[in-house]
């Protein structure tokens, strides 16, 4: 009987039951692509760092190294395993000119460092995509993946090297996937030529620069060895990383991203969910006479749930299985991000067995959900289905009286606000979709805002100026300093500057270890940071310091810490706890100008006259200060460091608006029809009594454009008071150097364009299907 | 007497089928009519095509010397909504809104008396059909003689030229029935026009002339005179009617 009944109610509710079937395929496509992608962003960057094998600790060090020295205090050092020392050519982007099949161009605004190599033997390979050690003939080069991101280049295009008076011609043959510096935020990037072509240039071309690496048994030891290594006198003339940090510079894209699609996933099937119970509470309303008459020949309440339940889990199989092949589908462009980033895998077993967990519990969640939303046929009495036409409605809700009390609202307003405010059930699924769509839509919006923004630069350890100078470490450093602050004490259009020198002191971990913290020394040193707690420091005996490093030495605001400067012991007060995403989040600040401490590195924040171009100031001074010494607009630099980042959410954010769009555009159609179907004999009495056609459609477009516009506001509120806290737990948990961003708004968009933009679109679907009520006629009610 | 609705040569088919063919009469104004007949004589199509519920496939309705339909709906709803009244079976109130609101609700949106006289004017039909006492409640919880009087007030809320009733006592019983029909009678006397389609002999004995459709065709009509509320001449007339009918073969 179960079997025949499905059948007919199939072919009978053909458009509630395909609803239900689309919203419950929904919910499986999003839960499995979330799964897809989480396993293989995670798959796909740890087979990466299986093959490449990037070091757990690598020191970058500019000028002459004694490899045989390195050698010996690495053999000499258990916790070592294995170690290499790699040369590096380091060139500029102005060096390099490609040439494409259409055009023609230089990388001269390319801000990171290029680093020219050759392949190394066993460890830190450089891959091509499909995850194999790249090998390549003389005249060929390998150019970095992020590069191909940034300036469209494609295989076959011919690379153009010169510098000190070399010319070469290189094709490209492959685009490398780097372990180790796979990212915008790292400083430098590796271009792979043939041992052939890098013999050529050594020595003859840009200046040297030597990686030295190396590996340990627990890749934690890391930390513990940098202090060892640095107090050891060895070549320290760069920056020094650990393996944790390569991970996250790396990965913080794909991290980004999967973060977003878990968000807006979440949402999207909480509003599956929603759609599904008030589909079925529909379904159940059109069958309220056949489930009353079922009870009154005796069925039970079990039973009638049943034939129910069994049309529920028969849809809800064909819907999670057509989601689960859907997803699995469209895996190749749902991770095409992480193929290009780290490489053409395939799915991978646990991928596959994960996301089939997932859709079973996909699955089990529906029926439980089902069950509950059936458990109103518990109550349903026969009188109520068959005798007094009460149906499902909610028996306690008691009509307000007040109508005839209003003095001037227009009628048709009257009715569709008291409708939505003592009603305000009927409508709740339009409120809940509309806040789930602009949060779906505003929250990603407001990261990349904020990622985007000239503010976010506080969170990268620098305070809001015009032009950022970094003189980096190399055998020119002091020169270079020179040659700064003498062309900025000359330059007219300079209003101020500050000047930041960072040095490196031993401090003791919490756990009672040696290690070294860098300090950005600086009578500006601190301001303007986004400080946890605490503040700048004021005095030469204070310090501020990262909260990474806060965390690592066990110390809080107000606490005091010992630094050691060559043989002196001395003591600061912690002022206060700030975020910053640069050097893997451990620095710290102080006023204080600790004399005779090596300078690792200089860097210049520089206020330009108001009159002054930012642009063609930072491009001239680029030009005259020549090579050791960057120089960018601050805005500039945020967009080039987090660029990649802020590229792959626009794309999502992007997605997103769509997606939401079309959501709210779909809901408003499926409830509105059938918010109809349920008022269709009110709107044909309303129509005896002489309101008119357009009287009706009016009254629709106030409630819905009403509940659409509460649903709106309570979604900005919502982004403003809880999208922070979301991204800030996605951040805390990312490990970056921030846990508290202030979320940068951009006023225009959240609360005039996206507002305006789905108030539009509801509006617009909404008129169309408003269409339908021509029919509607108290004729056809009557003889009902 | 001067004609407040005219209808000519007015047909109406459902898909073929014709439903009432070349159906002509006049009202006078001030005039109470009852149509009866058999079930499926046409009876409730005709009243709901002669008030612009519906179209008619062909013919004519002269509304207060204004041909009624063919006119736009948006038009066709603002004469339903200032110059006629229609009361159905049953009642057919806002479930949403109390007994009051249901009754102003059509006043407000006619707009030709202010709000405050809409309001005095429903307290006054209120306290004619006895239903003052229940102003403010939930159409749910009052009786079905109780939301009937209120579909009346509502229906003559806006002062209409005519009134019609499709069967308005069908669904109740016969001391409710009594009550009902005497507001509808102080309605006619008070100088409304009045069309009422009805199964029931007594109810139709209200009236001043009862036509009788049968298949869709106005078979007969019966003048009655003006009803008096006195015993004797209602009875006289009852039978009076009851004869005809007889004869009609009702």
């Amino acid at each position: 009987m179960n079997r025949s009944m499905i059948k007919n109610d199939f072919k009978r509710n053909k458009t509630i039951n395909l609803t239900l079937l689309l919203f419950m395929m929904f919910s499986a496509v999003l839960a499995v692509a979330s799964v897809l992608m989480v396993v293989q962003t995670f798959t796909s960057i740890s087979q990466l760092y299986e093959t490449a094998q990037p070091p757990h600790f690598l020191q970058m060090h500019k000028g002459e190294i004694n490899e045989e020295q390195i050698d010996k205090f690495m053999a000499k050092n258990e916790q070592v395993t294995y170690s290499q020392t790699i040369a590096m050519i380091d060139i500029f982007g102005e060096n390099l000119t490609v040439v494409g099949e259409d055009d023609a161009y230089n990388l001269a605004d390319l801000r990171l460092d290029i680093g020219l190599v050759k392949q190394n033997r066993d460890r830190d390979l450089l891959l091509n995509s499909n995850h194999e050690k790249l090998i390549l003939n003389e005249g060929e080069i390998g150019i970095p993946i992020i590069l191909k991101g940034m300036y469209d280049m494609e295989i076959g295009d011919k690379i153009i090297l010169t510098a000190n008076g070399v010319r070469e011609e290189y094709i490209i043959k492959e685009f490398v996937l780097d372990a180790q510096m796979n990212s915008t935020m790292a400083s430098s990037t590796r271009v792979l030529l043939s041992d052939v072509d890098f013999e050529k240039l050594y020595g003859k071309v840009g200046e040297l620069e030597y990686l030295i690496e190396a590996y340990f048994n627990d890749k934690d030891q890391a930390s513990s060895f940098q202090t060892i290594y640095e107090n050891s006198g060895l070549p320290i003339n760069g920056q020094a990383v650990t393996y944790t940090m390569i991970f996250l510079l790396s990965a913080l894209t794909d991290i980004v991203t999967v973060f977003v699609l878990i968000l807006a996933s979440m949402l999207l099937i909480i509003v599956s969910f929603i759609s599904i119970k008030f589909t079925i509470m529909a379904a159940m309303e059109e069958d309220v006479r056949e489930i009353g008459t079922m009870k009154a020949i005796g069925l039970t309440y079990i039973n009638i749930r049943g034939i129910y339940l069994n049309k529920y889990r028969v849809l809800a199989f064909i819907g999670v299985t057509l989601g689960y092949i859907i997803a699995l589908l469209s895996s190749t462009a749902i991770t095409e991000h992480i193929s290009t980033t780290f490489g053409k895998i395939g799915l991978s077993p646990l991928a596959i067995i994960s996301s089939g967990v997932v859709v079973c519990l996909v699955y089990l969640l529906i029926i439980t959900y089902c069950k509950r939303v059936l458990n109103k046929i518990k109550n349903l009495t026969v009188v109520d289905a068959l005798v007094s036409g009460k149906g499902f409605e909610n028996k306690t809700g008691a009509v307000r009286d007040g109508l005839y009390k209003s003095k001037k609202l227009p009628v048709n307003g009257l009715i569709a606000l008291r409708e939505v405010f003592y009603h305000f059930k009927n409508w709740v699924i339009m409120f809940m979709v509309m806040l789930i769509v602009v949060l779906i839509i505003l929250v990603p919006f407001n990261l990349l805002h904020t990622f985007e923004a000239p503010e976010f630069i506080t969170y990268m350890g620098s305070s809001l100026e015009d032009i950022l100078i970094e003189v980096e470490t190399g055998e020119n450093l002091e020169t270079n300093y020179d040659k700064v602050t003498q062309l900025l004490s000359k330059d007219s259009s300079v209003n101020n500057y500050f000047e930041n020198r960072t040095i490196r002191v031993a401090a003791t971990d919490s756990a009672g270890g040696a290690m070294n913290i860098n300090i950005d020394v600086g009578e500006n040193a601190g301001n303007e940071l986004q400080y946890l707690d605490g503040k700048a420091p004021q005095g030469e005996n204070e310090i501020a310091v990262s909260f990474i490093n806060a965390d690592e030495m066990g110390i809080e605001t107000g606490n005091a810490i010992e630094l050691l400067t060559g043989e002196q012991v001395q003591q600061f007060l912690v002022s206060g706890v700030y975020q910053d995403v640069t050097s893997g989040g451990k620095t710290a600040k102080s006023k204080y100008n600790f004399p005779g401490v090596d300078v690792h590195k200089y860097s210049f924040s520089v206020n330009l006259k108001e009159d002054a171009d930012m642009k063609n100031k930072a491009d001239e001074w680029a030009g005259s200060l020549g090579a050791g010494v960057t120089v960018d607009p601050m805005e500039e630099f945020i967009n080039q460091t987090l660029g990649g980042v802020a590229k792959q959410l626009k794309t999502i954010v992007f997605a997103l608006v769509i997606i939401g769009a079309c959501l709210a555009m779909l809901i408003t159609v499926l409830f509105l029809k059938l918010r109809l179907a349920k008022d269709s004999s009110e709107i044909a009495v309303l129509k005896a009594i002489g309101f008119s056609v357009q009287d009706i459609y009016e009254q629709y477009m106030i409630k819905i454009g009403f509940t659409s516009l509460l649903g709106i506001t309570a979604g900005i509120i919502a982004t403003d008071l809880l999208g922070e806290r979301i991204v800030n737990a996605g951040l805390m948990m990312s490990g970056l150097g921030v846990k508290e961003v202030s979320l940068v708004e951009n006023p225009v968009i959240e609360y005039i364009i996206v507002p305006v933009l789905l108030i539009g679109l509801v509006m617009l679907v909404t008129r169309i299907v408003m269409r339908t009520i021509k029919k509607y006629n108290i004729i056809s009610v009557i003889n009902e | 007497m001067k004609t407040i609705l005219e209808v000519k040569n007015l047909c109406k088919s459902y898909e073929n089928i014709r439903v009432l063919s070349d159906v002509s009469f006049k009202v006078g104004e001030g005039e109470f009519i009852a149509i009866m007949g058999p079930s499926g004589s046409g009876k409730s199509t005709l009243l709901y095509n002669i008030s612009g519920m519906d179209r008619p496939t062909s013919g004519e309705v002269v509304l207060c010397e204004k041909e009624i339909s063919k006119l736009p709906d948006e038009i066709m709803s603002e004469v339903r909504l200032k110059q006629m009244g229609f009361i159905f079976q049953h009642a057919y109130l806002l479930k949403n809104l109390s007994i009051r609101d249901n009754i102003v609700l059509p006043g407000f949106e006619a707009g030709v008396l202010d709000r405050e006289q809409v309001n005095q004017k429903a307290d006054a039909l209120m306290r004619k059909t006895g239903i003052s006492n229940i102003a403010n409640h939930d159409i749910k919880k009052v009786s079905g003689g109780q939301l009937q009087r209120a579909a009346i007030c509502r229906a003559l809320i806006n002062q209409p030229d005519i009134l019609f009733a499709d069967e308005p006592t069908g669904a109740l019983n016969s001391s409710t029935t009594k009550e009902v029909m005497d507001i509808i009678n102080n309605v006619y006397t008070d100088g409304t026009t009045v069309i009422i389609v009805t199964h029931d002999a007594k109810v139709a004995s209200r009236a001043c002339k009862v036509i009788y459709l049968i298949d869709g065709n106005i078979h007969d009509a019966l003048e009655l005179g003006k009803y008096k509320a006195d015993e004797a001449t209602s009875a006289t007339r009852e039978k009076r009617l009851a004869q005809w009918l007889e004869k009609m073969g009702f």
